[in-house]
This record gives structure tokens, sequence and C-alpha cells, in this order.
């Protein structure tokens, strides 16, 4: 099977997935105590109202039906209307998924790039100060909650030091007329810089902890390896039996990681907006949640399931890509 | 499957760009004072003052909660009430207080009929942002437009049978019944009827307005962005500041950091636990106003041990109200001793020291007394329900402590949220069973009007909805329907005092305490007060002018 008919297969392996996140979600958030409307309008004593906004949502219909509409509507890219918003899903998604993306994206980049040389360092100094270091750092990060790093760095850089803003994000592709202080490009692109480092590596912590780990893991197993051997007793230099021999073959784990470690990403990142006041897919999934707005609560669901499952595949691909004894599904 | 060549370069460009993007990251970390967008997120900074449309700053304001949004006909939240409030004129406008003033309305409406004809007249003049003229075909629009699209604030207009435009500069409003209310039911902004009937989805996006301030960009649940109109119709209310941001900052610990740094000049809703932070601050204030609330226990008074007055008293003596006040409330709100928030008591002259008198302080053993007279067991199971809420939680504890201290030792106190809580205590079959609640702790905002309060909260005739503690204190229930079905101030005042003093005596509620509202004011900020209705951001009004000195 050919790169891209096992991508399209696996693409469509996770069609039934998606329709049973849908399925799951819809009912789950249907059964949780409490009406929509009467979350809108608190007490109220117009109940005549109350019924005429359920059936302007269509909450007054049979839960099969709405079920059924909305799978329906969900095949042709329509995620409803948002009660609580009163605009449609999709139209709130967008608004707030390239927040989350940007967030997610700059974590994991972060991650790589500290990531990667600590977990190097540490195998190729084994048993030294540097690998213990290493592995305190490691085991640190994976210990502590996004939440917690992102308090201790807004009170310690944004409170005492006064280095980083505490909140918000300015977008990278902001028109610089929209941004204060910001005439140019440039000075845009440094703003958002400016305000994505401590979010950045409050999220991106967990990741840098867990890729670092194994990293270095699969590197110790690495540099063990015949081939490594080998190298060494042609007389190969250290530096480059660690950058072209072992390093390659040690990826493989790290890039399984990374894919997974999406759905930790996608959690952390809940966290992450709340502490620094960032208005992404985390806030809105809450919003959705705190009002029982069920198309709200099933488009966000659907969506952080959609790139969960896009992780995954990618992983999956580019594993089999990267690996010749993996194989696109062929006997 | 062949080996892929192209492995090394992708690493490299993966390299490359964290390269980059870590290059970029650093850039930014010397940018130091230069933070914040009035656009993408709503994070904000005036250590920059890059206000190009005038000589006047703009003025930084940081909520709660972000606005959801912008059509009048359909607010109902606070921050977007906040906002709208900026850009829109009302017919009234409150004062200083919460009493009412012509604004877009030449004068105080005339009423007759034994109060179900309002007639209004207009003000000449009043012009909308696009220019058109402010008329009585959009103020009738405005009054009869929530309920004709059923939209979520339907309720407080809907005691409007029609509004009729009488010339044009009179409207006349004919109620369903005498609601002595309705002036402050005018309080409301009025929109353009021509603009917003084209289109109403996109009125709620791109607003036209009457007010001070108009609209240039916001965000739902996120920032809003308002700058002033330079030709507005009223010069008595001019503003002073090019401009409002608002932002949203949820952390309150977050939002005090802010202003103690200077980057926002106002933040709204100071914790009890920040109020000594602000204050200490060197340059800033803190300036508060008991809001228009009303936070309370209530009984079930129709099932269970509740249902007995005496029990209902000997919960009384479980605990202090006023110590539990003190410890969980104060100084971010203030004790109050009947269904009426101090603005309504002081206005109706209410007698609030013999209220104030009725409450019990703790004795535990009066409380166990009157529980053995009644026959509770000290086995019963008791179920107070609270809503996801810290301070009211508080108070459900502090009641299941005191009960815990007379001998109860099954008290269970229930934070539920906010849809399960509504779905436990309302109730369209009758009343409530002693399982659903015993007693629970609710809060109640409305327009300055004893009704407001007294009867959604108290009156028979909203069991079940918004009074859960169907209480059968018939001759209260129906003196709370008289004022409100009076125009006679005395008559209202008498029924008010008289129903209310049955009711507190009997204590179906007990009354807690009102939060006020609170803002952290920089000291570059002239001008602003907080405003007891938590809507009423003022800025420029006929008789408010901030202004902001950098």
């Amino acid at each position: 099977m050919g790169l891209l008919r096992y991508t399209l297969w696996r693409f469509a392996q996770a069609i039934p997935v998606l329709v049973g996140i849908v399925t799951i979600t819809f009912f789950l958030a249907n059964q949780i105590p409490g009406d929509p409307v009467e979350i809108m309008l608190g007490p109220t004593p117009a109940q005549e109202q109350v019924e005429a906004i359920r059936a302007r949502y269509g909450l007054d219909r049979p839960l099969y039906e709405r079920y059924l509409t909305y799978l329906a509507g969900v095949a042709t890219g329509d995620l409803g209307q948002s009660i609580y918003f009163d605009r449609p899903v999709a139209e709130m998604i967008l608004l707030r998924l390239p927040v989350t993306l940007l967030l997610m994206v700059s974590a994991f980049a972060f991650a790589i790039v500290t990531a990667i040389p600590l977990g190097v360092l540490s195998a190729k100094r084994r048993n030294e100060p540097a690998d213990h270091v290493s592995r305190v750092v490691s085991l640190v990060g994976v210990s502590t909650p996004s939440f917690w790093i992102g308090l201790v760095l807004i009170i310690v850089f944004a409170f005492y030091l006064g280095w980083f803003p505490a909140r918000g994000l300015v977008l990278p592709w902001a028109d610089p007329a929209d941004v204060r202080g910001a005439a140019t490009r440039l000075a845009v692109l440094r703003q958002s810089a400016h305000h994505l480092f401590l979010p950045m590596i409050a999220l991106g912590t967990l990741q840098m902890a867990q890729i670092a780990r194994i990293e270095r893991s699969s590197m110790v197993d690495s540099l063990q390896g015949e081939y490594v051997t080998l190298a060494r007793a042609y007389g190969v230099p250290e530096s480059t039996i660690v950058r072209k021999h072992a390093f390659q073959v040690a990826q493989l784990p790290v890039i399984t990681i990374v894919g997974l470690g999406l759905s930790t990403a996608l959690g952390g990142a809940v966290l992450t907006e709340t502490v620094f006041e960032i208005q992404g897919m985390g806030r809105l999934i809450i919003t959705a949640i705190n009002n029982q707005d069920y198309e709200l609560i099933m488009g966000t669901t659907l969506v952080f399931g959609f790139v969960y499952v896009v992780g995954v595949i990618v992983t999956d691909v580019a594993y089999s890509y990267l690996d010749p004894r993996v194989t696109y599904g062929d006997d | 499957m062949s080996r892929p060549r192209t492995t090394r370069l992708s690493r490299r460009q993966i390299l490359a760009g964290g390269a980059a993007s870590t290059s970029l990251l650093l850039a930014g970390c010397t940018g130091g004072g230069e933070s914040g967008s009035g656009s993408t997120d709503g994070s904000s900074d005036t250590t920059d003052d890059g206000d190009s449309s005038g000589p006047d700053p703009t003025l930084y304001v940081a909520q709660v909660k972000g606005p959801i949004d912008m059509d009048p006909v359909v607010i109902n939240d606070v921050p977007s009430g906040q906002i709208a409030g900026q850009i829109f004129d009302g017919l009234y406008e409150y004062g200083e207080d919460v009493r009412i003033q012509p604004k877009i309305a030449a004068d105080m409406p005339t009423v007759e009929r034994d109060g179900t004809r309002y007639i209004v007249p207009l003000r000449e003049g009043a012009t909308f942002h696009n220019g058109d003229p402010v008329t009585a075909d959009d103020v009738v629009h405005t009054m009869t437009a929530p309920v004709d699209e059923q939209t979520a604030n339907a309720s407080e207009v809907n005691m409007i049978d029609t509004a009729e435009v009488v010339d044009e500069t009179t409207v006349q409003f004919d109620l369903k019944y005498p609601y002595g209310a309705f002036t402050t039911a005018m309080v409301r902004s009025v929109v353009n009827a021509s603009v917003r009937r084209e289109d109403p989805e996109a009125y709620n996006q791109e607003p036209i307005g009457s007010g001070p301030f108009r609209l240039v960009e916001w965000e739902p649940e996120n920032y809003a962005t308002v700058e002033r109109v330079d030709d507005y119709w009223d010069t008595a209310g001019q503003p002073a500041v090019a401009g409002i941001e608002f932002d949203p900052i949820e952390e309150q610990t977050t939002r005090v950091t802010e202003l103690e740094t200077g980057n926002v000049d106002i933040i709204e809703t100071i914790p009890p636990q920040l109020y000594e932070t602000v204050e200490s601050n060197q340059s800033a204030r803190v300036t508060e106003s008991p809001g228009v609330g009303y936070y309370y226990l209530a009984f079930n008074c129709a099932n269970g041990p509740t249902s007995d007055p005496r029990v209902r008293e000997a919960v009384d003596y479980c605990f202090s109200m006023d110590q539990a006040i003190e410890n969980f409330v104060e100084p971010s709100g203030v004790r109050q001793y009947s269904p009426y928030p101090a603005s309504i008591s002081a206005e109706w002259e209410f007698p609030v020291e013999e209220w104030s008198a009725i409450p019990h302080d703790q004795d535990i053993d009066a409380a166990t007394s009157l529980f053995e007279e009644a026959g509770v067991s000290t086995d019963y199971e008791w179920r107070i329900i609270v809503p996801p809420d810290d301070m009211r939680e508080q108070i459900g504890i502090t009641i299941g402590d005191g009960l815990q201290n007379a001998g109860f030792e099954n008290v269970e106190v229930q934070r539920l949220d906010w849809g399960t809580f509504i779905q436990t205590y309302q109730s369209d079959e009758g009343p409530n069973s002693e399982d659903a609640y015993n007693m629970y702790t609710l809060g109640w905002s409305g327009s300055p009007d004893p009704d407001a309060f007294a009867y959604y909260l108290l009156s028979q005739q909203t069991n079940g909805v918004t009074n859960g503690t169907f209480h059968g204190y018939d001759e209260a229930s129906a003196m709370l329907t008289q004022a409100r079905e009076s125009a006679d101030y005395e008559t209202r005042r008498e029924r008010y005092i008289d129903a209310t003093t049955q009711l507190l005596e009997a204590r179906v509620h007990l009354p807690a305490y009102n939060l006020n509202n609170s803002y952290g004011v920089n000291d570059a900020v002239d001008g602003f007060s907080a405003h007891p209705i938590a809507t009423e951001v003022q800025v420029a009004t006929d008789h408010t002018t901030v202004s902001v000195s950098r």
C-alpha cells in the first residue's frame, strides 16, 4: 500500500471514531442535569418565554430526532447554533481555534527545541552531573501541573519582575493598526512573542520533560547499539557517531510521544488558557460546559477529537515513513 | 517502501523553524514595556499610550467577564450591558444613585388610567451615530421587540400590552396591569429600529446607538473597544476620554495585578481578600457602592420540619448570620436585614432598624429546646443546597455547623451546578419535598424597585419559579400583589412594609447580605465612582465626566 493510500485509509478509519465521539458526547451532554435555557434566563416567571427559546433551538424535540439532525448537520459541515453566544458554533470555533493552535505549536516547538538537546546531552554524559540535572529537570517537569507552573511564572516574571505580561495574547497575524504600540509587522511579532513566552513554557514544560526522558532512554539504547560500536572501532569521531548514527535511530519513540502528547497538550491548553486569560478553545469548552450549551460542547469536543485523531494519524504515517521496518499495512 | 530521502532535510527545517521561533521569542523577551493589544485577545498595556484619536487618552477597563451581545434587545448579561451603556442612550438614565432622570425623554412620564398608561414626551435633536434622528418608532421598537422576538430579557418589558406612536415626539405605553416599577423598565437602551429591522443579527455585531461612544470592534466573551463620538448630540454628556477599551480578566488576582502594574485604569469587583492590597496601593483607590441585590437563606416551608415556624426560628438560633457575613463576605459586601437593598430601603423609607432586630444571635440552648418542642429527632437528615458560589456555600456550611452544634449529625450541604440547582428548586408540580432541600441559599438582583425583590422571591404567585419556599402566608402574598398593581406610592409602601415584616418574623427567609459593586481605580482616573446598578459604568453622562491624566 502506498503512502497516500495508507494515509487516506487511516483517515477513512477515523470517520467511525469521530461519529463515536459525536454520539457519546451528544448523549452524555444531554444527560447533564439542568437546562441550558434555564441557565441562560436564570429563574424567570415567563414560562412561555422558556418554551419559545427551547423551540428556537430545537430543544423541544425528541432526543433521537435532535441527534439525527445534528449528525446530518455535521456531515454537511454545520455544527449548529450556540445557545449561549447565539452564533454558529463553527464561527466561534474558527475564532478561537487559531489561538489554541498557536499556543500548542509554540509549546511543542519549545518542548522539542529544549528537550532533544537535553536528552542527547543526558544520554551522552550518562550518570554524570549533567545527566543528573537533566533527569531532575525532566522529573519535575513531568510531575508539575501546567496551571501551577503558569501561576508561578506569572508571580515571578509578571508580578515581581514585570518582564512579561500576565495575561492575553497578541496574534502574530494581527493587523499592526489594531495592536496598540505596534506600528509595524515586526513590532506585532515581538509583542506576540512577548505575550506567548510564559504560556508557552507553562504548557510546553510537560511535553519537554516527557520528550527529554524518552530522548535520553532512546539515545542510551542507541549509543549501545552494535553499529555504534562498529563506528567507534572504525575511529569515527564521537560527535559524528552521536549526530549521524545514534540520533536518527533514536527519534522514532520521540515522534510517537510527540504525537500522543497532543491529547495532553489539549487538556493542558484548557488550564493554561484559563491561567493566562487567553480566549482560545480551552476557555470556549469551559464556557460551553458551564452553560450546558449542547451544540457548543459537541462542536468543541468534536474539534478536540479531530485534532487528536489527526495527531495520531500523522504520527502513524510519520512512523511508517521514517522506519523501513514498519509497513503500510502490507503483509 | 523506499527509505525516505527527505528525513534529514525535514529535521533541519524543523530545527531551523525552532531556532527562528526561539529567536523571535527571545526578541520578544527583550521587548520590555511593549505589551498589549487592543484587538486580538484582550490584553492591554497603558505604559505606551498609542492613542491616535486625540489629545485625550483612552480609558482601560478590566471587566470580570467579556460581553456576549451588543444588541440591547437581546442583551441579558452584565458585561454586555456595561459596554452597551456607553454606546446607547435610554429614554431615562440613572443619576448618581438609583433615581432616574430623563435622557432621550424630555420629561418624566405622565401616568394615567390607574397606573396602566404611561405617556412619554421625547427630546428633539437626539441622533444615532449614523445621523438618523431618534424617533418615537425607535422607542416603540425598543420596548416591544424583546417580547415580539421572545429574547432572553423579554420578562423586563412583558407587562406592556401596547406601545403606540402618538406623534413624532410622544410615545404611549398601555400596560396589562398597573406596574409601579415601569419607569425603571424605561431605562432601556434605545435601538435604531430601521437599521435593526433590516438585519437583527448584523445589528448585534455592529450596533448603531445614540450614546457618547461608538463601537469600534469587539469579540464575544472577549474585548470591546469604543471611541468617542465627537458630534455627540447631548453636549452635556460629552466624554473627556478618547475611547474605552474593555477587557475581561476573570482571574481576580490577575485583575488586581494589572491595576497595580498600571496596565489597566479601572478593574471591576475586588474580592474580599484583595481589598487591602488595592487600598494599600499608592497609585490606586477603591470605589464601591452597595449593589441592587439580595442574598439569602430560604426555607422549604411546605414540607419537612422547616414547615414549622418554630424549627425555622431554631435554625436561626443555631448560628450567627452577622458573624458569617463578617467572616466570608465583608468587605466585599454588607449585612442586609430585608429583601431590599440599602438604596431601595432608603428611597422608600423602610423600617430597616425594626427588621434588623428580628434575627437572633446564636443560642444553641434556645435552638435545642425549640427543636425538641417541635419534635425534630436528632437523627433527622438535613439537606441544604447551595449554588456554585463560594460565599453562599460558606453561609450554607455555617448553618450546617450550627445544626451539628445543636446535636444533628446528619447534615449535608450540597453545592450544585447552576443547571442542577435551578432544576432542584424550581417545580411546576407543587411544593418540593424535604428530600429535595430543607433550605437553600440564593441571590437575586433586580431593578431598583421593591417589586423586583418582594414579588419574585416571596409572592405565592412565583411559587416553584423564583420562590422555592412555597410558604402559606396568603395575606402577605396578597399584599405583595396589591403593592405591585398599585401606582400609589403610599399604598405600595404600606403593603411592602406589612408583608415583609410578617414574612421576616415567620422566617420564610433569613436575609443575609448584599454585595458591593466595587472597583479599583488608578489615581490617573478622575471622576469615576461605583454605581449601585451593576451595568452602570458611568464614564460620560449628564452628571459624570471621567477623565484620565497620564
